[in-house]
């Protein structure tokens, strides 16, 4: 069933995100990069792709990646380290990677407290100069909730599994979950130092019932773009167009050697007939 | 008789001697030789040297992690490494010594919001700073301003190739740069991603105004360039 939710997600991104690349370009189209988040408390975990193991006794809070994985349809199966393929906990068949993207694969707690994978877009479009882009997604067990920066909500009514997102300034928020329309606190407040032209992603995990609410976060960077301009100056002292008196100075020149020429000219004339 | 006496008299009087007219042509041909020599030296511009060097790919641990086989795993958690901003800058060339303040935008235009005071620079707090190991380490500063005269960066335009350049960071600790190139820009084809690169080879970006300046909207047309590299090597974060 997830892998029908991983169609939805990326045919519901129309536009064409930027592939982000950790420091090489992407080689082909057509390939997307995948993190790997691990949200459920207290469960380390093997990581396979089409029955190869990726990912080693992953530990929970954790990100991996970027894998780089050609558009298809892949088996994904989560095991106990050690483990044999066969006995997994979580096992998502012809999950569907689209082209181009950049992907977030989240194991997390579903609303009942079942271990989920569910993969998010990420969202790599370029965020103006000054800026960072706020993504929070409800990956645990646990009802509704809203997101308040410095006590005021900022993100309403936000269930599992979704996101909300938004680009502010850059700088420190201090950020709190609490249960939707109410002032129960049931994440932070913990500051975040959201850097300028990132994506920080907050996942909310684990479960309400075990007390086990937490906050991990991801950071995407290279979003960046250059300021506007470097206004300089002001006084024109370093000016260097022609100055008033350069016209003076030039137009007083030809004048005077405008005259001497016609005088001299006048002075080799013959004498006019009387 | 008197008629031809009096037309005569003025009709020389109008003629210049000949001593005058020579004068005259030899004082005008200074003039406008002046005038043009003059005219050469105002406007002939910035010299450049070196434009695009000192760029390049970076050798960062990024790089060398992505080049292994294996898939990087990171901590859930927000990065925190500190920033070591720039607090002080020397260019002995043009006998500098200038204080660095942190700038950002602002918000009404989205150029960079440099300080206030002229003498003093604004490093763009949002790129790379001193602990960086890629990028550029962006120092703008004021050519001159309208209230306050001659600004930190008005001979900027006359710095040297491999003139060296002092960056005094948060910690305490001098880094030298040496001085690769210096271009000129029309403000409105500058190539602003490269002079606020995060990526590629580490290096210092001196940026100020230069060129004609309006004196109706009171702005330079040109921006002026410095790129300056690492001399050895400094510990980045």
């Amino acid at each position: 069933m997830y892998c029908k939710l991983v169609g939805a997600v990326a045919g519901a991104v129309a536009a064409a995100a930027t592939v982000l690349g950790p420091a090489t370009p992407a080689l082909a189209a057509q390939t997307s990069q995948v993190f790997v988040v691990h949200g459920i408390p207290g469960q380390a975990v093997d990581v396979y792709v089409n029955g190869d193991k990726v990912l080693s006794d992953f530990q929970p809070a954790t990100v991996a990646g970027p894998l780089s994985l050609a558009a298809g349809s892949y088996d994904i199966v989560l095991t106990r380290p050690g483990d044999p393929i066969s006995s997994p906990l979580l096992e998502v068949n012809d999950a569907m990677v689209p082209a181009d993207q950049n992907l977030s694969l989240v194991a997390h707690l579903s609303v009942g407290g079942s271990p989920s994978l569910t993969p998010f877009v990420n969202d790599t479009s370029v965020v103006a100069a000054g800026k960072a882009r706020l993504i929070v997604r409800h990956t645990a067990a646990a009802p509704a909730v809203d997101v308040r920066a410095g006590g005021q909500p900022v993100f309403r009514g936000l269930t599992n599994p979704n996101e909300v997102k938004a680009d502010i300034a850059a700088g420190t928020v201090s950020a709190d979950v609490v249960l939707a329309g109410t002032d129960t606190v049931v994440i932070g407040p913990a500051d975040l130092n959201l850097a300028e032209g990132t994506a920080t992603i907050v996942y909310a995990i684990g479960s309400a019932q075990d007390r086990t609410l937490a906050i991990i976060t991801q950071v995407l960077t290279g979003l960046h773009s250059a300021p506007g301009g470097v206004p300089a100056g002001s006084a024109g002292l370093a000016d260097q167009s022609l100055p008033a008196w350069w016209y003076a100075m030039a137009g007083a020149g030809a004048l005077v050697l405008l005259g001497g020429v016609v005088a001299a000219t006048r002075r080799f004339r013959p004498a006019s007939p009387r | 008789m008197t008629t031809r006496t009096d037309a005569g008299a003025p009709h020389r009087a109008r003629r210049l001697r000949p001593g005058r007219a020579g004068s005259a042509i030899a004082l005008g041909a200074v003039l406008l030789l002046l005038a043009g020599g003059l005219g050469w030296r105002l406007t002939r511009g910035v010299e450049e040297f070196g434009a695009g060097t000192g760029l390049g790919p970076a050798t960062s641990v990024q790089a060398r992690l992505a080049a292994d086989a294996g898939v990087p795993v990171a901590a859930g958690r927000l990065p925190g490494t500190p920033a070591v901003p720039p607090l002080r800058l020397e260019i002995p060339a043009i006998k500098v010594t200038a204080p660095v303040d942190a700038v950002g935008l602002d918000q009404a235009t989205g150029e960079v919001d440099l300080p206030r005071d002229v003498d003093t620079v604004g490093w763009y707090r949002y790129g790379p700073d001193l602990g960086s190991t890629a990028g550029s380490v962006t120092i703008a500063g004021h050519v001159d301003g309208a209230a306050q005269g001659k600004g930190a960066f008005f001979r900027l335009r006359e710095v040297p190739a491999g003139a060296r350049v002092v960056v005094f960071g948060s910690d305490g600790a001098p880094r030298s740069f040496t001085v690769v190139s210096r271009e000129v820009f029309a403000k409105t084809a500058m190539p602003m991603d490269r002079l606020f690169a995060r990526d590629g080879r580490l290096r210092l970006t001196l940026i100020t105004c230069g060129g004609p300046f309006d004196r109706k909207t009171r702005h330079y047309r040109d921006n002026v360039v410095l790129t300056a590299v690492p001399i050895g090597v400094f510990q980045g974060k």
